[in-house]
């Protein structure tokens, strides 16, 4: 864990340098900038933009993959190919909100129960610990059933548990830096709570937040699968990797690419955020973020 | 862990099996087995194989004997008089009584779920009496025309066993895992969710046919990966009716199976909330059925019979056969759509089907691409089954289109009309159209009020030139049942009620 | 005595875990649009079978009413009555909750039978084809979708190569219940019956490898990890200088300190395992509680959602417990930090 204060500007040269060092991490920040541009430009690099809506041909439906349809077509004759990388747009929406939410949320509750200690500290961790007894999955697939099943109720739902992941990194470095001289300094000075928790402690959260947040997108995207896998995802016409899995499995093992691709689709993208946050890790030397 | 073991430990298929065992998948869980309590197809799957009534139903329809041997109705039809057979037994042995008649038919009224509302109105408690041991009298409140078709849905439960077991709640938690009934089949086990068992009673009263199926077991699975599976190990005799055609396809290459295939008194309709916008606009609604591409769903996507009116062709001698049924013609909804109140604008539509249900979303696909070429704005509803009953209880969450199957409940044409367009039995998934008509009220209620049957026939083709005109169901088929069977077993044959066909005592083992 | 004090300390802890979970899940139950009682009559009842339904399971009593009703039914393990099965959710749970508990624990002894000496490999080698092959692994199996992997070995062992069974816990031909421990494989050699227990393996084999990959990654990464870091500890290096064997050196002085990660991670591991439980038992139709649990949910029978995620949260909390006190015997420091936090 690198806890000293400034780093001077020449690291960010150095840090450059060693990033694109590490295989792992230029792999991963290739296959994720990859999928956010593809899903980003979805419109104009797949070869059947119109079948992400309501398009049916019969005719041609369970074509396997050939140099027209790269994935093959469903059960409803649609390109399979132009659909997965829509389908991205809805697994990275999904860890953008899930993350931006549980994130911020997160982070106050691990500064404020690791810098106040007490019974600030008693309450934040004990709600934490009650909120990681429940497995995410499975409260995911209560509240989701619970409400209506729909996109927004499971990110909801996702994001509902998320944030202990973050309150215990948080927590467990503010803990570590509390006593800290450079924290101790601005005590003395009489700097506000607000200014050392925010413009002292924080900071040094950074690096151990962005390879968490790396490896986390991960995850999420990878809970969401299962749930729309499930039937728990967005409705249809729109394009989601775990429901054409799901879909597609109906087929097996004639028609296999229908589950498969789409399948290979979230393990591509999965695999680029992990990868992106090991490679952050060994970056920023943060053992212990998992 | 010796792996190499692993590989010859493979014996299903070799343990010999003196007995005919059939195995079959079925796509939802059993409910319930409690008589008072069945309510939908897979309950009554199973309660017909448990449980005697007084009468069943034969696949022409028609009433025939069961517990009872004979009966008689008076001239004004309010009055039936059941005789017992003498020497119908319960399956521990004690003799079937006019009292368990009674016993049956008052728990089921007192517990009020399941069957009990065919019964409403019709015979109240008090009113079924038993004159002697063989003898009982069910006295009706008014005159019903469709009462004797409902007597088969009375499960007849041993007395003297539910007082038993009767706890504070009429045993209901004990026949909801015990059997207190007379039927062909024992309950072997019960694992709910995954399987259920049953074995023959050697000592049924009843007629069995040679070589008769002495075990029964369901394996509770919607999986069409699993339905392989399950064939290709040698487990599976015969499939559940919903699988897909390409499951059959493989089922068939495999050499074992059969495909049987009956037309069936249940229809698939697009029933279109006429008390909603943009449905409650009759030009809207004959523009979605003008936009129903009828051939691809009838031939590609979920194969049955043609249906020209609301009523399937099963009820023959209630079928109005001079409506042309509808037809698939873009150019007469555009101008359905023209003539409307909604014209000029986008007109949104929500196109409600089961989630999960595969063919379901593929029609609500062609649905969509159809309908957006004409201007409408849709929006996809899937709701899991449950949901979807919810939904049903109020115009306002009843979406715009939705599909569902509905079959009778009991052989009579008042089975599908009453149940689907009657107001009294508004707020169901079976009557999502939300019609509220009473001009059709009257003619359903002058229906069952006359025991002539050549009037209700002339009355009953009324009502399906009126529903035609109103196009508040699209009539999509009526469904074709299929299964996938062992070379091996026999008997299937269709039958106008519930899930009366999957009365294994009819089946048999040819090898 | 010192070991004691640590043990009643994470006991209270657990127990006040468990009540703040009843409350959360409670609070969601609750909260359900749509009416459960309709729901489990189905759609031909009548509003007044809906509504005395809706009396009979005190729907319409106050909220507080309802959960002290819950709070004092879960003392005593009832769990109120599942509206579908019409039986005691307990009962339900009970009858269910062996088979999840039979994979759940082959799915982690395999994950440790595969991970710790993948993990020792790759620490042994370090930088040479193992370690990469478990660093591999390690990324392979975290980023996978657990249905995925389930559905790709469905295909691969049920239909490409058709060995083993793709569902079920035992074949159809074989009923057998002996009902004393309800882990299929114990009871079947309790009973001397082979065949049984040849079957359950096989109906095992899959179902677990689905389940343990993610975990055995973990495990195997933390092994390598722990165990170059216990290499570099002085007390190695002065082994090593004393010309200790390396394999004694290895496994008795390395193994057992570097456990202690593995162990740990396993733990917090332990909800998202129980988590894909549920899309594994689902894919193979297994007759377990998350399969139990799914039925529950699509249904919206809210007894047995709550007793199903309560019951998942007891496992967790259980298991963690153990794994506290398995940490502190075998890492005594813990005993005196309290917690491995």
């Amino acid at each position: 864990m690198s806890v000293s204060g400034q780093k001077p500007l020449s690291n960010a040269w150095q840090n450059w340098w060693r990033f694109s060092r590490n295989p792992t991490a230029v792999v991963g920040a290739i296959i994720v900038i990859t999928s956010v541009t593809l899903a980003l430009l979805a419109p104009y690099v797949t070869p059947f933009p119109e079948h992400v809506g309501a398009v049916v041909d019969f005719a041609n439906r369970h074509q396997a993959p050939s140099a027209v349809h790269w994935f093959g077509t469903d059960n409803v004759g649609r390109d399979i190919f132009s659909r997965a990388i829509f389908g991205l747009r809805v697994s990275l929406l999904l860890a953008v909100v899930v993350l931006g939410l549980a994130i911020p949320v997160g982070v106050v509750l691990g500064l404020l129960a690791g810098y106040f200690g007490g019974w600030v500290e008693i309450v934040i961790m004990r709600v934490t610990d009650i909120a990681l007894a429940i497995p995410p999955l499975v409260m995911a697939l209560a509240v989701a059933a619970v409400l209506t099943p729909s996109l927004t109720n499971s990110m909801l739902a996702i994001a509902l548990l998320w944030w202990t992941w973050h309150t215990r990194l948080i927590y467990s470095i503010t803990r570590q830096l509390r006593s800290q001289e450079f924290v101790e300094a601005a005590e003395t000075l009489g700097a506000s709570r607000a200014h050392i928790l925010f413009r002292e402690i924080l900071p040094n959260c950074v690096s151990a937040i962005a390879v968490k947040t790396s490896l986390d997108a991960g995850f999420v995207i990878l809970i969401g699968a299962a749930l729309s896998f499930l039937g728990l995802g967005i409705q249809p016409p729109t394009p989601d990797l775990g429901t054409m899995v799901a879909s597609g499995a109906s087929f097996l093992p004639d028609y296999w690419w229908e589950s498969v691709l789409p399948g290979c689709a979230i393990l591509f993208v999965a695999m680029g955020f992990n990868l992106l946050g090991d490679g952050l890790r060994d970056l920023f030397d943060v053992e212990d973020v998992r | 862990m010796a792996v190499a073991a692993l590989g010859f430990g493979g014996a299903t298929g070799s343990m010999a099996l003196a007995q005919n065992v059939v195995t079959m998948n079925t796509v939802q869980i059993f409910g319930t087995i409690d008589p008072a309590k069945i309510s939908d197809y897979t309950d009554y799957m199973a309660a017909v194989n448990l449980y005697d009534s007084l009468l069943t139903v034969d696949s022409g329809g028609n009433l025939i004997p069961q517990l009872a041997e004979s009966w008689t109705v008076s001239a004004d039809a309010s009055e039936v008089v059941f005789t017992l057979r003498a020497d119908a037994t319960f399956s521990d042995g004690t003799p079937v009584t006019a009292a368990d008649v009674v016993y049956s038919f008052e728990r089921l009224l007192r517990i009020n779920q399941g069957p009990a509302n065919l019964f409403a109105g019709v015979v109240e408690s008090g009113n079924v009496v038993a004159t002697d041991d063989r003898t009982v009298t069910f006295t009706l409140s008014k005159t019903f025309a469709p009462f004797m078709a409902t007597v088969p849905a009375l499960m007849i439960v041993n007395s003297a066993v539910v007082e038993a077991n009767l706890g504070t709640d009429d045993g209901q938690t004990w026949l909801a895992a015990n059997v207190a009934g007379s039927g062909a089949y024992l309950l072997e086990s019960w694992d709910r969710g995954s399987r259920m068992v049953i074995k023959r009673n050697p000592d049924y009263y009843g007629e069995m046919p040679d070589n008769p199926i002495d075990e029964v077991r369901w394996i509770v699975t919607n999986d069409e990966a699993t339905v392989r599976a399950l064939a290709a190990s040698g487990e599976l005799t015969m499939s559940s009716q919903f699988q897909s055609p390409d499951t059959y396809a493989a089922l068939v290459d495999m050499g074992r199976f059969r495909m049987v295939s009956e037309p069936t008194a249940t229809a698939f309709y697009l029933k279109l909330n006429s008390q909603l916008a943009p449905t409650d606009d009759v030009h809207i609604r004959r523009a979605i059925a003008y936009a129903t591409d009828f051939d691809t769903i009838r031939e590609v996507i979920f194969p049955g019979e043609a249906m020209s009116t609301p009523l399937p062709e099963a009820f023959a001698a209630f079928h109005n056969d001079d409506i042309e049924g509808p037809r698939y013609d873009m150019a007469r909804a555009a101008e359905e759509v023209a003539m409307s109140a909604y014209a000029g604008q986008p007109i949104p539509l929500t196109l409600g089907y089961v989630a999960g249900t595969l063919f379901e979303e593929e029609i609500s696909l062609l649905m969509q691409s159809n309908l957006e070429q004409l201007g409408f704005v849709i929006t996809q509803q899937p709701d899991p089954w449950n949901r979807v009953t919810e939904i049903a209880a109020s115009p306002e969450t009843t979406p715009n289109v939705n599909q569902i199957f509905f079959g009778p409940t009991y052989p009579s044409p008042d089975s599908m009309f009453f149940t689907q367009y009657h107001s009294d039995a508004a707020g169901t998934w079976a009557s999502m159209e939300w019609l509220q008509d009473p001009a059709v009220d009257d003619l359903i209620d002058a229906a069952r009020a006359t025991g002539d049957v050549d009037e209700q026939a002339a009355i009953y083709k009324d009502i399906q030139a009126i529903l035609m005109d109103q196009m508040v169901s699209v009539p999509l088929l009526a469904q074709t049942v299929q299964h996938a069977m062992d070379n091996c077993l026999d008997g299937f044959a269709a039958v106008p009620m519930q899930s009366f066909d999957y009365d294994f005592a009819r089946y048999s083992w040819s090898c | 005595m010192e070991f004691l004090a640590f043990l009643l300390r994470r006991l209270g802890w657990s127990l006040l875990v468990l009540l703040g979970l009843s409350v959360v899940i409670f609070t969601i139950a609750r909260v359900v649009p749509g009416d459960p009682a309709r729901m489990a009559l189905g759609p031909t009842a009548s509003a007044d079978q809906v509504a005395s339904l809706q009396e009979s399971l005190g729907l319409n009593d106050p909220m507080f009413q309802q959960y002290a009703t819950f709070l004092h039914g879960l003392a005593r393990g009832d769990l109120g009555r599942s509206l579908l099965t019409e039986q005691s959710v307990t009962a339900d749970i009970a009858k269910t909750f062996p088979a999840t508990l039979e994979l759940v624990i082959c799915t982690i002894l395999l994950a440790f039978a595969l991970g710790v000496p993948l993990g020792v490999a790759a620490a042994r080698w370090k930088d040479r084809w193992p370690d990469n092959l478990v660093r591999a692994l390690a990324i392979g199996s975290a980023v996978m979708p657990t249905f995925f992997l389930a559905l790709l070995l469905q295909i691969l062992a049920g239909y490409v190569l058709n060995v083993l069974p793709t569902t079920g816990r035992l074949p159809g031909g074989i009923d057998f219940d002996a009902g004393w421990t309800g882990l299929v494989l114990v009871d079947s050699l309790i009973a001397g019956r082979g065949d049984v227990f040849l079957e359950a393996v096989r109906h095992l084999f899959l179902p677990t490898i689905a389940l343990a990959a993610a975990t055995m990654g973990q495990i195997a990464r933390i092994t390598r990890a722990s165990m170059i870091d216990v290499s570099r500890q002085d007390y190695i290096e002065a082994a090593r200088a004393f010309g200790v064997p390396d394999r004694l050196r290895m496994f008795k002085y390395m193994l057992r300190p570097a456990f202690v990660p593995p162990l740990t991670i396993t733990g917090l591991e332990f909800a998202s395992l129980i988590g894909n439980a549920f899309v594994v038992e689902l894919i193979f139709s297994w007759p377990g509680m998350a399969s139990y649990g799914i039925r529950a949910i699509v249904q919206k029978d809210l007894n047995a959602i709550m007793g199903v995620v309560m019951v998942s949260g007891v496992f967790f909390v259980v298991v963690n417990l153990m794994i506290d006190l398995l940490v502190g015997v075998v890492d005594p420091r813990v005993r005196i930090r309290g917690s491995r936090a």
